[in-house]
């Protein structure tokens, strides 16, 4: 069964979307160290490959990766993006900058980088003007749990510069250890900063079910569909979407990364989220989680 | 081994005056049980602590100090500090008003710290800021096993406050070491100090209350981390331990700083009729009850 409404119109918001830069050889690099088996570290070009069909091959972009990444966005009715920026990477930072009817910056934090890692949070949200932390615990080295001593500082920084951040949460998709990205330890984190908006990415499975429990209890829980095509969303979070949680979904992308955003708008109609899910999942939910329209 | 004798040295030093980095606002044993004592009862089980003691470590303390009625508090504490060369004592201002009018109306004599509940998360986090910013406050403390819940010093609730000091270029001072309430002990283990230390490279972290019986990896672990420091709180000179004398008079003559507990379970009298035994070397006496304090306060 396909929606009746005019999903393109909303003026889409994707919570996680990338314009590429650099060598895409390179992209994973940082991941390297923690992989162990040989499929991952030999043949793999992308981590999680496995589990993709059709990952976008981007190499015929290149040469002008931004205009292709607006007129994909255009052709889907993507308003606006979040896009990882940071110091280091000039053309992102130069993208949003120039863009700032499209694109918003997000900013990767490192735990393990301690103090450092704060300050550069600090000084991304007021000199870049980004509008979330990021953070993929599983892919750190080493890796840090969720509930971690080390993430507490960045949770504390968050609430004080009342930004969300967007975690990782699941199974994560590269050949690593899981258990830092189990959805129970979520809970502790809301108790202890209850003003903290949390987002979680990459699906939050096999605990899909349990995410939902949580963002009953926890009212500044939040879930984006990340690296999911929407054929995939789990049922546990349709459900809540359409039930108590129409406020609390919301709709992220993996472009270029893993899906295409053909991939994504063609599954897209056919979720079965209720008529007035769609405006909340598609936009209004971010733009009041990442303070867009301020 | 020490020389017993009182130096030159020492009284040179004490005459330019000494800084206390652990000092009260003197009250009547019942105020003081209201006002801070009976918070952490809810954590002590055995029946003599809790009904008892007026003090929840007495058992310790021979002559804890009354000083009977007391009329002006501010006046009695100034005089003893006189009395001793003490020319700035550091107070807790967070729950007592006293304190706080003694830091306002004598700034040359007092500076302010501030105890933070690190169970009470962010609240917590944006009160010692608003003290820094608004009281002057020079310090953060905090006595992990007198919390209720209790929390280990090297704890995640910890975290967001040791970020907050950092931040605000302040030290904190933290009890280490057995405490002295019959309450457990676990979380003041001088081995969590070493977690701290390698996250929080730029902490300042004063311990307190004497590291017992961990002196000598407290000195281990004072010789590995630049910014952790020792302060004698709510010892006896007589009882300071033999670790922490012979650090100071080692490599550790920056790291040790004197603190008293005056009147909380010390005399000053008591304290300053020991302390020239101590067996400090000469070069050490003036940055042990001095210096070495004034740099971390930044008192100038």
């Amino acid at each position: 069964m396909t929606t009746p409404v005019d999903i393109n119109a909303i003026g889409a918001i994707d919570l996680m979307l990338s314009v590429p830069s650099g060598d895409p050889r390179r992209w994973y690099d940082f991941l390297r160290k923690s992989l162990r088996d040989k499929e991952s570290l030999e043949d793999f070009e992308f981590p999680a490959q496995y589990m993709f069909k059709n990952v976008p091959h981007f190499e015929e972009h290149m040469d002008d990766p931004l205009s292709y990444v607006l007129s994909e966005m255009d052709r889907h009715g993507i308003a606006m993006a979040m896009l990882g920026t940071s110091f280091a990477n000039e053309d992102t930072r130069r993208i949003v900058k120039e863009h700032p009817d499209r694109f918003f910056g997000s900013f990767e934090v490192d735990p393990n980088r301690g103090m450092e890692s704060v300050r550069e949070l600090e000084a991304a949200v007021k000199e870049l003007g980004v509008k979330a932390a990021t953070a993929f615990p599983a892919g750190m080295s080493p890796q840090v749990p969720i509930n971690d001593k080390k993430f507490y500082p960045i949770y504390a920084k968050c609430v004080e510069l009342d930004i969300p951040i967007c975690v990782c949460a699941g199974i994560p998709g590269p050949r690593v250890p899981f258990e830092c990205q189990n959805v129970a330890h979520i809970d502790e984190v809301c108790w202890f900063f209850p003003e903290l908006k949390f987002v979680t990415r990459h699906g939050c499975e096999p605990w899909a079910d349990l995410a939902v429990k949580l963002m009953l209890k926890w009212p500044n829980l939040y879930y984006s569909t990340s690296a999911f095509a929407p054929k995939y969303y789990p049922k546990d979070v349709v459900h809540y979407a359409n039930t108590r949680g129409a406020d609390k979904v919301m709709y992220a992308g993996y472009f270029p990364m893993g899906l295409s955003l053909d991939r994504i708008w063609s599954d897209m109609p056919d979720v079965p989220f209720r008529d007035h899910v769609w405006p909340k999942f598609l936009r209004e939910n971010a733009m009041k989680v990442f303070q867009l329209d301020v | 081994m020490s020389d017993p004798r009182p130096t030159d040295a020492y009284f040179d030093a004490w005459r330019g005056g000494v800084i206390d980095t652990m000092l009260g606002v003197p009250a009547t044993p019942e105020q003081r049980k209201a006002e801070h004592y009976s918070k952490f009862n809810a954590g002590i089980l055995d029946k003599e602590a809790r009904e008892k003691f007026t003090f929840p470590a007495q058992y310790m303390f021979k002559d804890v100090p009354d000083l009977g009625e007391i009329d002006d508090p501010i006046a009695l504490l100034l005089a003893e500090m006189d009395r001793f060369n003490v020319s700035i004592g550091m107070l807790n201002v967070s729950t007592n008003p006293i304190a706080r009018e003694a830091v306002v109306q004598h700034p040359d004599r007092f500076v302010a710290s501030f105890n933070v509940d690190p169970n009470e998360g962010m609240e917590s986090v944006r009160t010692l800021e608003a003290a820094v910013k608004e009281l002057g406050v020079r310090s953060a403390q905090c006595f992990p096993a007198g919390l209720y819940p209790q929390v280990p010093i090297n704890d995640k609730k910890m975290y967001p406050l040791y970020a907050k000091c950092v931040e605000l270029d302040i030290p904190i001072f933290v009890n280490a070491g057995v405490p002295g309430p019959r309450v457990p002990m676990d979380c003041q283990n001088v081995a969590y100090i070493d977690e701290v230390c390698w996250f929080f490279p730029d902490l300042k972290f004063v311990m307190r209350h004497g590291a017992e019986p961990w002196t000598q990896l407290a000195m281990k672990l004072m010789l590995k981390w630049p910014n952790l420091y020792y302060s004698t709180s709510a010892f006896a000179p007589k009882h300071y331990p033999d670790d922490i004398v012979h650090y100071a008079n080692t490599r550790g003559a920056d790291k040790i700083m004197y603190a008293g507990y005056f009147p909380m379970g010390l005399s000053l009298e008591r304290i300053f009729s020991e302390m020239p035994q101590v067996g400090f070397r000469d070069h050490v006496w003036p940055k042990f009850l001095r210096e070495n304090a004034a740099r971390l306060l930044k008192i100038a």
